[in-house]
């Protein structure tokens, strides 16, 4: 790995993983407060995540295993806030009559 | 108040003072780096770093002992078993860390033989109290899961939290025995003496501050038990399929096999993702609640740690994790800058949060405002915030000249800590180091002061 090699793929790697958390806040965040505006910009956070894994793949010299790793989890992001807000709702849905 | 409830507060002061020892370790090595020669064979770089790592050991561990301490008889309706063998070890625990100082301020080193050893210093980074004071401090965690067990077991009566909890005890006095073996081949040394690091850290640790905010949500959110105890199933789930193997990013460079490097790699990778879940599990408390509470301070400081440890373990943690990466960046501030952040979003947001739960309720005031923790709160996090930016600073440019460049040679090595990029780092790094122990001061000011009665608006929340 070449020493701009170095700084460029911990970078993407960094922002990456910043992007998704931006994608779970402002989806999170949006569905609370019912803002489809925030939901989109989760949207938004998470197009470029996915966009970042692919610059990731194509332009950084980490080995394919780890390149496809980071492609794989892209899209696990993606499901997590929606299937955590679900499991959230749901469980406090059942939890109101008892209370 | 319980009996268990005294001896907590005993702790939580304990732990609020070697806090503070910490920070001042942590800005005196800070130093080193800005006047190498500073204190030159008076008071070397070793032993300032040794007591502000150790120091941060021990407080984190004092705040545990304390939160399990404090809401151990409310969960089981009964006061705590063996509670004059609590208060003795609480007296002995004090006592083993006050020698213990004196002699790394004082008498610092002896020669390599079985005296030094036994009584001046262990040699295990991170570990490093002699053997008798480690013997002490696995007598103090024996006899704390005594208290839990035996109190459990009085108690008849069994709940989700509590199960987790005396689960997670066996490892917890388990593993700290790894403190213990003089092994003389350093790989096989290093292997297990990473168990002891990581298992604390990142799977013992983390469960036991899983139970204690699951306890302090019911309190301070009037989360329902059904909730907290599902996540923390969860959690116990997460840190035993992806914590345990994470343990592999230790062994990238000790001379394991080099499988580790697929298994390290590809478990520290899948970290990040539980804690996305947890940032929506706070996002989705707060809006419920619409950022109103009994207990303002408490909740700021959990919702807090939800989001740093994201930030600090899942961001920084994945920006070097990966092999190829971490061959060059693994040891530099980069690593000190990941260190110190994830330590402050898992632990430290959730003891500060702990300590403003038993400041509401010894004072018996309803609701707990004011202005004095916003400046501790904000003080300390942008304090944080701006020391990992320049440890990542400084550590990237130790990287990138010392070890890319300069291929890891002492001489590259020297170079690149006279970098500017390195040294301004250094120097933001204390900066934000001085801000951070500001908000130390206000933190504790405003837990020592009498709490200010602030009016309710509107409904809040009862604890569970």
């Amino acid at each position: 790995m070449t020493p701009s090699a170095l700084l460029e793929t911990a970078a993407l790697l960094g922002l990456f993983v910043l992007a998704s958390g931006g994608y779970g806040s402002l989806y999170s965040a949006g569905r609370i407060w019912s803002r489809p505006a925030l939901i989109r910009a989760g949207g938004v956070c998470w197009a470029l995540a996915f966009a970042l894994a692919l610059v990731i793949a194509i332009h950084t010299p980490l080995d394919p295993g780890w390149k496809l790793l980071i492609l794989a989890s892209a899209v696990v992001y993606l499901v997590i806030p929606p299937m955590t807000w679900r499991y959230l709702d749901r469980m406090h849905h059942e939890q109101e009559p008892h209370r | 108040m319980y009996r268990s409830q005294k001896l907590s507060l005993r702790y939580y002061t304990a732990a609020v003072t070697l806090f503070g020892v910490m920070i001042l370790f942590g800005l005196l090595s800070a130093l080193y780096y800005l006047y190498p020669s500073l204190l030159f064979n008076i008071f070397n770089f070793n032993m300032s770093k040794i007591l502000h790592i150790d120091t941060l050991v021990i407080w984190l561990l004092m705040g545990f002992l304390g939160a399990v301490y404090w809401y151990l008889p409310k969960e089981l309706g009964r006061e705590v078993e063996g509670m004059w063998l609590a208060e003795l070890t609480f007296w002995v625990f004090c006592a083993v860390v006050a020698v213990v100082a004196i002699v790394f301020l004082f008498v610092q080193y002896g020669g390599a033989n079985e005296f030094s050893m036994w009584f001046i210093n262990q040699g295990r980074k991170y570990v490093e109290a002699p053997r008798w004071a480690s013997i002490g401090i696995v007598a103090v965690m024996l006899v704390f899961a005594y208290n839990v067990i035996a109190t459990c077991i009085k108690a008849r009566k069994m709940t989700g939290i509590m199960w987790v909890l005396v689960l997670d005890l066996i490892p917890l006095v388990a593993v700290y025995l790894d403190a213990f073996p003089a092994v003389t081949n350093m790989s096989v040394d290093l292997y297990w003496w990473w168990w002891l690091v990581h298992m604390w850290v990142e799977s013992t640790w983390e469960v036991l501050i899983g139970c204690v905010m699951a306890l302090v949500l019911m309190d301070v959110m009037g989360t329902s038990r059904r909730i907290v105890e599902t996540w923390l199933y969860i959690e116990v789930m997460l840190v035993l399929g992806a914590g345990i193997l994470g343990l592999g990013h230790h062994y990238f460079w000790i001379g394991t096999p080099q499988y580790w490097l697929s298994i390290g790699g590809f478990f520290s990778a899948l970290e990040p993702l539980p804690l996305l879940g947890m940032v929506v599990h706070a996002i989705y408390d707060a809006g419920t609640h619409r950022l109103k509470t009994r207990n303002q301070p408490a909740y700021y400081w959990i919702t807090t740690e939800a989001l740093l440890n994201f930030i600090g373990a899942g961001i920084w943690g994945f920006m070097m994790t990966l092999p190829q990466i971490n061959l060059l960046s693994h040891g530099t501030q980069w690593t000190v800058s990941h260190g110190h952040f994830a330590f402050y979003g898992a632990y430290v947001c959730g003891i500060i949060a702990v300590l403003y739960v038993a400041k509401q309720q010894t004072s018996g005031v309803d609701v707990l405002g004011g202005r004095a923790w916003k400046w501790g709160f904000g003080l300390l996090n942008f304090g944080m915030v701006g020391m990992v930016m320049g440890l990542l600073l400084a550590g990237m440019a130790q990287a990138f000249y010392g070890r890319a460049i300069g291929g890891s040679t002492l001489m590259a090595f020297t170079t690149a800590s006279e970098n500017p990029w390195f040294v301004s780092g250094m120097w933001a790094r204390m900066f934000f180091g001085v801000m951070f122990a500001a908000g130390y001061v206000v933190l504790a000011y405003d837990l020592l002061s009498s709490p200010k009665r602030v009016p309710a608006a509107g409904a809040l929340p009862e604890p569970a």
